[in-house]
């Protein structure tokens, strides 16, 4: 696949030779440097060979800017790195928002927080930074804003627009589960365009990422995405140990499995209910949280904590399991089993639930391509896309689990895929246990302070919502140089206002809550 | 005493039994509400697996006082950009047709405060100006997703106001009156649910959970779309009045369901009010069921299931029971 | 069309079935202030100063500043003495902000003489801000007196 990628590239592109990497250490196969003057022909290649932009973001070298584009596949592992380099005083670059609608909203954070002017994009305003800044914040020396970028960034004013009846949902309001604002253009009960406005729960994590060291950095991970808490730990911790090239123990991988499936299961039960609190029903709320309880126990006899657990350390975990916890997994497992029939006679097969979501929210196969959605909503598609089996991780490669698709990309597909996964993932967890080793939990000789070789690694693992990659760059100190996290929710809900055009009010907020959302996953 | 004696002389004994009978439906109104409120909570949090309010009082039963003083002490705040006269107006008029209604309901073979022998049709017109009041509020409120709920209310309450009346129309052809205590006593010989009235019971029940806006037809105050629907403006006691209109809805129309259906104060033993707030308990008790079971349907499936199914039906339904009695 | 409504009627009633039969059965919640839960032992909770095995007098802090280097929110300030005839510092004051604290437990992990753990102290509640910036040294001499 490498290869022959590599010899179309360098029929289309004679001038480009594209490098191969080694996989192992990078996490990317390919590497390619083009220029401003050839990276929309570049994308476009990509996305005639069936490409999707798995990342797009921008690290500051002082002295020059280089955009970092990541494509991959997603029938074939094949991650190819292009790089654009800019000039720091006057950083621009063509906008490939055309051909990836993804890039659209990409561009326009890399535009706030590096002052990257992306010539032909649309709507170049704040997307996180509503209330002003007067330099660009990740760059690495204090560039200030100009007037004229400022007018630019700030140029969204729905309230001053008079030709419409303009709703705001959120930040405060029931259904966003936290502080998403859409700004919705009505006419009467069906939405004419819907905006999504983020950045209230922006904290930045990117930067904080570059005033600490890699130990100290720990905890944040957690708090990108407090439902899916481990698997972000994991992803962070993980990433780190390649770069490093620390290998932790077996046993530690197992009960990183264990634990991650563990956390994707009181995630999807959380959504479970939330949704169904979205359509209306409150009671299956509060059952679901009777089950995810059990969840929460178990994890902290192990990990100390319920919530953002910062369980895993580099080379290994924070402690061994608790004595218990094989048992209690266990039994867990039998009860949650023992309740998807009442879940099924509650929720799945009641008439109301089923004409809510039925055909609601249609996504075809185009739009995991054009938007990089990943997780639940892009199997929902009926593509199986799933990082545990495209790229593994920890030991999915050796437990063979199915990977559950959906048919028609509705409501009611994402619906049905999350709890076909619960169901997986105890699976996956009661195999995991089969095979747990004995042995250490962590490795040996982890030095106090981690030091990374110069360099850059792009890693990615299946949060509960999607596809999380996190991208490295180490100048061989103790700090990361630039740390970039790739959040799933955020490109899942790229695809919103496409979906809300011309849709009920009640069907969009429908399809808001199928997507899971986190919101402090996509402020950062 | 003899000082009542002599008011009551210089009134009249009917003007003086319509004032007593609306005093007494005033505190049945309130004390219902506090009732309900605390029963509606209780029920939630059993089917919940919780256990409800329990810390104030016994089983936590003073906690509709509890709030109710909450909800007295508050301040009454006035948003700046809503239409004054509408937005006082609407929380008093929400709660006049309710009262009315009471007047007609026969509690007990005595226990009623007038007989009217139009009965079905005060409570059918007094309940349809409930509309009137929500409108209003949505429309004084000056916010977005009040008026969206103003407006999804009015279309709703038109859509089921015509199967209301149309299942409500073949009991009265049975029972050959409209007044409310004929067609309970014509009941003495067995329910009209069980007497071929099965239907339009149920096509009752259904409309009048849709006329009280409860769940899975809370459309206008739709918590996950509209916030809090046509009262997300009010506040403190206003938003209370709005509260105990609901809850005192819901009585009635269960209360509605006893006398036509359920053979109201009828019953063996027991005195008959007691079995009166039994049926209509056990009805509201259902319609709570409902509430934390369901999921809430969209707007145009609500409109849709009005007009294609429920008024096709209760229209055959009409037709059967007429043509069948006047062969 | 018959057929989905007598279909679409049954479900409703197969979930009545569940939220009544839930009605009957026992409450799973516990009413919190009047029953509490174990605390695991495991529990993260603010980090407390443990004794010195040798002499349960003293902790056995050396104050090395590890925690205080490591911590990623800047939470902890140690502060030590030099007693006079001993050759090690002694732990005077080890203040805690409990308030940027994130229970991480990187200063428990770090210590090379293993003088932090952490409590079961999971509900502190305060008016003031200033309860939370605890000393654990003032803290363990109270235990040590119980």
């Amino acid at each position: 696949m490498v290869r022959e990628i590599s010899d179309r590239f360098k029929e289309k592109f004679p001038s480009i030779e594209p490098k191969e990497i080694p996989y192992e250490q990078r996490g990317y196969h390919l590497f390619i440097e083009a220029e401003k003057n050839n990276i929309v022909d570049i994308a476009g290649f990509f996305r005639n060979e069936g490409f999707y932009l798995a990342d797009l973001c921008c690290v500051d070298y002082v002295d020059y800017l280089e955009l970092v584009y990541f494509f991959n596949n997603h029938n074939k592992l094949c991650r190819i790195k292009v790089t654009v380099k800019t000039d720091p005083d006057k950083p621009s670059a063509p906008t490939i928002s055309h051909i990836y609608n993804m890039a659209h909203w990409y561009e326009r954070e890399i535009h706030e927080f590096f002052g990257v002017f992306f010539e032909g994009h649309p709507f170049m305003v704040y997307l996180f930074l509503h209330d002003g800044i007067d330099h660009y914040p990740l760059r690495k020396k204090n560039v200030p804003v100009p007037e004229w970028d400022r007018q630019i960034l700030n140029s969204f004013r729905p309230e001053e627009q008079e030709d419409g009846f303009f709703l705001n949902l959120g930040p405060q309001h029931p259904s966003t589960h936290g502080v998403l604002r859409v700004v919705v253009k009505m006419n009467g009960e069906y939405m004419l365009s819907a905006e999504p406005v983020l950045g209230y729960l922006h904290r930045m994590h990117e930067k904080m990422a570059e005033n600490r060291t890699y130990q100290q950095f720990l905890p944040n991970a957690a708090r990108m995405d407090y439902l899916g808490a481990l698997n972000f730990n994991l992803g962070y911790v993980a990433t780190v140990e390649k770069l490093c090239g620390i290998e932790a123990p077996e046993r530690a991988q197992y009960i990183r499995t264990i634990t991650c499936e563990l956390n994707r299961i009181s995630s999807h039960l959380l959504w479970f209910g939330a949704f169904v609190a979205d359509l209306g029903g409150l009671t299956p709320f509060l059952y679901t949280f009777d089950d995810r309880e059990n969840i929460l126990d178990i994890l902290e006899a192990t990990a100390g904590s319920r919530l953002t657990y910062s369980y895993f350390r580099f080379g290994g975990l924070y402690n061994d399991l608790d004595e218990n916890f094989v048992d209690a997994v266990k039994q867990f497992i039998t009860r949650l089993r023992s309740r998807f029939s009442m879940y099924e006679n509650l929720v799945t097969g009641n008439v109301i639930f089923i004409n809510r979501v039925k055909n609601i929210g249609v996504m075809d196969k185009g739009y995991p391509i054009r938007y990089g959605c990943s997780g639940p909503v892009i199997r929902s598609t009926g593509i199986p896309f799933d990082i545990r089996r495209h790229e593994p991780y920890a030991v999915y490669d050796r437990i063979d689990f199915r990977i559950p698709t959906g048919t028609t990309g509705d409501n009611m597909d994402r619906y049905l895929v999350r709890i076909q996964e619960m169901e997986i993932s105890l699976d996956i967890i009661e195999k995991a246990l089969k095979d747990l080793p004995a042995g250490p939990y962590k490795a040996e000789k982890i030095p106090k302070k981690l030091k990374p070789p110069k360099g850059d690694i792009y890693h990615t693992i299946e949060s509960p919502r999607g596809e999380l990659g996190v991208y490295i760059v180490s100048d061989e100190s103790d700090v990361p140089y630039r740390m970039r996290w790739r959040v799933p929710s955020y490109s899942n809900l790229m695809t919103f206002p496409e979906l809300a055009r011309g849709s009920l009010i009640a069907d969009a907020i429908a399809t808001l809550g199928s997507y899971d959302l986190v919101i402090p996953e996509i402020d950062r | 005493m003899c000082d009542l004696a002599a008011i009551i002389n210089i009134i009249g004994k009917e003007t003086a039994r319509l004032i007593l009978g609306l005093i007494g439906v005033l505190i049945v109104v309130v004390v219902n509400a506090l009732v309900l409120t605390w029963v509606e909570r209780k029920v939630s949090g059993h089917m919940q697996k919780r256990i409800g309010p329990k810390e104030v009082g016994p089983y936590g039963l003073i906690q509709p006082f509890a709030d109710g003083l909450k909800l007295l002490g508050k301040e009454l705040l006035t948003p700046a950009n809503v239409d004054k006269p509408l937005y006082y107006l609407a929380p008093v008029i929400v709660f006049i047709p309710v009262l009315v209604s009471f007047i007609v309901i026969p509690f007990d073979g005595f226990l009623q405060v007038k007989d009217i022998n139009v009965g079905i049709l005060v409570i059918l017109a007094f309940s349809s100006l409930s509309v009137l009041s929500i409108l209003i509020a949505g429309w004084g409120s000056n916010n977005k997703y009040s008026l969206i709920g103003a407006t999804r209310s009015v279309a709703q309450n038109i859509a089921y106001e015509i199967p209301l009346l149309l299942s409500l129309l073949p009991v009265a052809f049975m029972a050959n009156s409209l007044s409310l205590r004929d067609i309970v006593e014509v009941q003495r010989q067995g329910w009209f649910v069980w007497r071929w009235q099965f239907f339009a019971f149920l096509i009752y029940f259904i409309a009048a959970t849709a006329e009280t806006n409860r769940t899975p037809f809370d459309l206008p105050e739709a918590e996950s779309e509209l916030v809090a629907g046509f009262h997300t403006e009010y506040s403190g006691m206003r938003f209370a009045l709005f509260f105990l209109a609901e809850y005192t809805n819901i009585f009635i129309a269960s209360a509605i369901a006893t006398t036509f259906f359920l053979g109201g104060y009828l019953g063996p033993v027991l005195p008959g009010i007691v079995w009166f707030f039994i049926k209509t308990y056990f009805l509201v008790f259902v319609i709570m069921w409902f509430r934390w079971t369901f999921p809430r349907v969209r707007f145009d499936q609500l409109l849709n299931f009005s007009w294609k199914i429920l008024i096709p039906v209760a229209f055959a339904n009409l037709i059967l029971t007429g043509g069948i009695l006047k062969l | 069309m018959v057929k989905d409504v007598i279909i679409g009627a049954i479900s409703l009633i197969k979930g009545m079935g569940v939220t009544i039969k839930a009605f009957f059965s026992p409450v799973v919640t516990v009413q919190y202030p009047r029953e509490t839960i174990n605390i695991t032992p495991r529990f993260r909770g603010h980090t407390k100063l443990v004794a010195d095995p040798e002499d349960p007098e003293k902790t056995s802090c050396i104050v090395c500043g590890m925690c205080e280097r490591n911590c990623p929110s800047n939470s902890i300030k140690v502060e030590g003495e030099k007693k006079e005839g001993e050759k090690k510092k002694t732990l005077k004051r080890y203040i805690l902000n409990f308030t940027t604290c994130s229970h991480c437990g990187l200063c428990v992990e770090t210590c090379p003489v293993d003088a932090l753990a952490f409590s079961a102290d999971y509900n502190p509640a305060d008016f003031k801000k200033e309860t939370f910036y605890y000393d654990l040294m003032l803290e363990f001499e109270k235990r040590k007196k119980r």
